[in-house]
């Protein structure tokens, strides 16, 4: 056995705990919260963190620590942005390899429950009336519900409440109009909006109330333009 | 230090039985299929992972090197990812085609889900984080075709293999659920949101399977703040587990905390609460995979002759000759 070939095989035990701890320290550092997810607009704006900062300004309020709203908010945006240029630099080391062998991590999984949903409404208008053909969980409106219920679909629709991005919803009205129009034939226009509303606390529900929304995000399409 | 070094390089050099790491791939395999499978069934994969100009849905340029060697998310691209992504989670799951086969099948799927990083979910990351793992741990020495074509047995009692890939694949999970419990700074999950998470989770239209209404009667409230309580602290105590290798690895130690270790077994606990939180969410949420893979992780929360044993005692596997 040649010297070089000796002196390999003596030093791979330290070379394979040298890649092991190189991976864990990847796993460790790739999962703490990317920059974009913390210094994300839509998410300093959504409807849901505004509730979130203003449940801990009450909380610090009852500890004896007044702070309004805006101004926790701005501290913790200072603050994130701050971690935020941290873990830019210490993940760098790390992208790559993750990015290559698919060892990619984040796991922010209901960090924050929705409580201000954005149901999607899929409508037709037949002979002048507009008449709904989705909506989730309506048994009377299941056009296409294997397809709507598949979680991708779930996951793609329910990002609409968190953090809007008006290309994303453009693509998928667009496409279930395109749908829609095929499947109906008899249909003059397609419409798709989303119907916000704010989840009602567990009193109001087992009092009968409804959740009471509006609706957004209108999007309007002529059917017979869509048909191929 | 050195100390400390050495200790860590003996802990890689550790070795086991082959069969932790093959059924954590034939679990992983399946799940794979399942992944892929269950967009083409819903028509979907043409839609969400074929750029708009070849007739998908979204304006797509994909971000994995196999795409854009490929060409990007076309629709010739897509139509023959999928079937071959397809094959290559079957050969997982038999365990054909050692390491290359792994290797291609962790890349593939990575190409696939990230044509489009619109909809990928941690389950992707965790199946293709497994794939790698599987790859470096060579999981096909048992239980497997290779198996079978190398030795004319489908399982080789007394094949080897490294046993610091499946550690990984634990500390994996220990880190998935440490960092979801910290992630989850929503009021809801903390006393000063009365411990409501799950029961906003399941007002929302977007992941429950059915009408949950009924959650907001005094006792299933009750039981889901309860739940919530119990999910967070479970998620962000997921970290004490490595304290809890350590003192087993380490029994000749002192400290009552070792002492306690050495004497309950909390891996199982902690096994316990997650099989039972993972198979609520499989009852009440659609979220896909996720709940089957981490599921599969759990197999390597379990030395081999443990799962050996287990399985002996149920009748599922002889008992291996001397």
């Amino acid at each position: 056995m040649s010297t070089l070939r000796r002196r390999l095989v003596g030093a791979w035990p330290h070379l394979r705990a040298l890649f092991v701890g190189y991976h864990l320290l990847a796993v460790v550092v790739l999962s703490l919260p990317t920059a974009g997810a913390m210094t994300s607009d839509s998410m300093w704006r959504s409807a849901n963190f505004k509730a979130d900062i203003a449940g801990y300004a009450g909380a610090l309020g009852s500890l004896g620590v007044e702070m309004t709203p805006e101004e926790l908010t701005q501290r913790l945006r200072g603050a994130a942005f701050s971690f935020a240029g941290i873990r830019t630099a210490i993940a760098w080391p790390f992208d790559r390899y993750a990015r290559l062998v698919g060892a990619r991590q984040g796991w922010a999984m209901f960090a924050s429950p929705q409580r201000h949903p954005a149901e999607l409404n899929v409508e037709i208008k037949v002979d002048g009336a507009w008449r709904t053909i989705y909506r989730p969980h309506d048994e009377s409106a299941d056009w296409r519900g294997e397809t709507m219920r598949h979680n991708r679909v779930r996951k793609y629709a329910g990002r609409f409440a968190r953090g809007f991005i008006p290309k994303n919803y453009d693509e998928l009205a667009s496409w279930l109009a395109t749908e829609a129009s095929v499947d109906h034939p008899e249909a003059t226009a397609v419409r798709v909006r989303l119907y916000r509303y704010r989840s009602l606390p567990p009193e109001k529900v087992r009092a009968g109330e409804r959740p009471a929304g509006h609706y957004e995000r209108v999007r309007t399409f002529d059917a017979a333009e869509l048909r191929p | 230090m050195i100390r400390i070094w050495r200790a860590f390089v003996a802990l890689v050099d550790r070795r086991e039985p082959a069969e932790g790491l093959a059924l954590f791939r034939i679990a992983i395999g399946l799940v794979m299929i399942y992944s892929i499978a269950s967009m083409v069934v819903a028509g979907l994969d043409r839609v969400f992972w074929v750029d708009a100009a070849d007739g998908g849905m979204q304006a797509l340029r994909g971000d994995h090197w196999l795409l854009a060697a490929l060409g990007g998310p076309t629709a010739a691209v897509i139509g023959a990812l999928v079937p071959v992504g397809l094959v290559l989670g079957a050969l997982v799951a038999v365990g054909a085609g050692g390491r290359l086969t792994l290797l291609a099948a962790a890349q593939v799927y990575a190409a696939i889900v990230r044509a489009n990083p619109t909809i990928i979910g941690g389950y992707d990351h965790l199946i293709t984080n497994a794939l790698w793992l599987l790859f470096l741990g060579g999981a096909t020495a048992t239980l497997s075709v290779d198996s079978r074509l190398r030795s004319g047995r489908w399982r080789r009692p007394g094949a080897m293999i490294a046993a610091w890939p499946r550690y990984l694949a634990v500390f994996q999970l220990i880190v998935v659920y440490t960092t979801t419990g910290l992630n989850k700074l929503g009021v809801p999950w903390t006393p000063a949101g009365d411990f409501s998470a799950l029961y906003w989770v399941y007002q929302e239209p977007t992941w429950r399977r059915f009408d949950m209404t009924f959650s907001a009667e005094p006792f299933p409230y009750f039981v889901l703040q309860v739940a919530t309580a119990v999910t967070w602290f479970w998620e962000v105590s997921a970290v004490l587990l490595l304290l809890f290798f350590y003192f087993r690895a380490t029994p000749g130690g002192s400290g009552r905390l070792r002492a306690l270790a050495l004497r309950w077994d909390f891996r199982l606990g902690f096994v316990a609460v997650g099989v039972a939180l993972h198979v609520g969410i499989l009852l009440t949420l659609n979220v896909g995979p996720f709940s089957w893979v981490s599921l599969a992780y759990y197999l390597c929360f379990f030395h081999p002759d443990e799962l050996a044993a287990w399985g002996r005692r149920r009748g599922l596997t002889a008992r291996p000759s001397p």
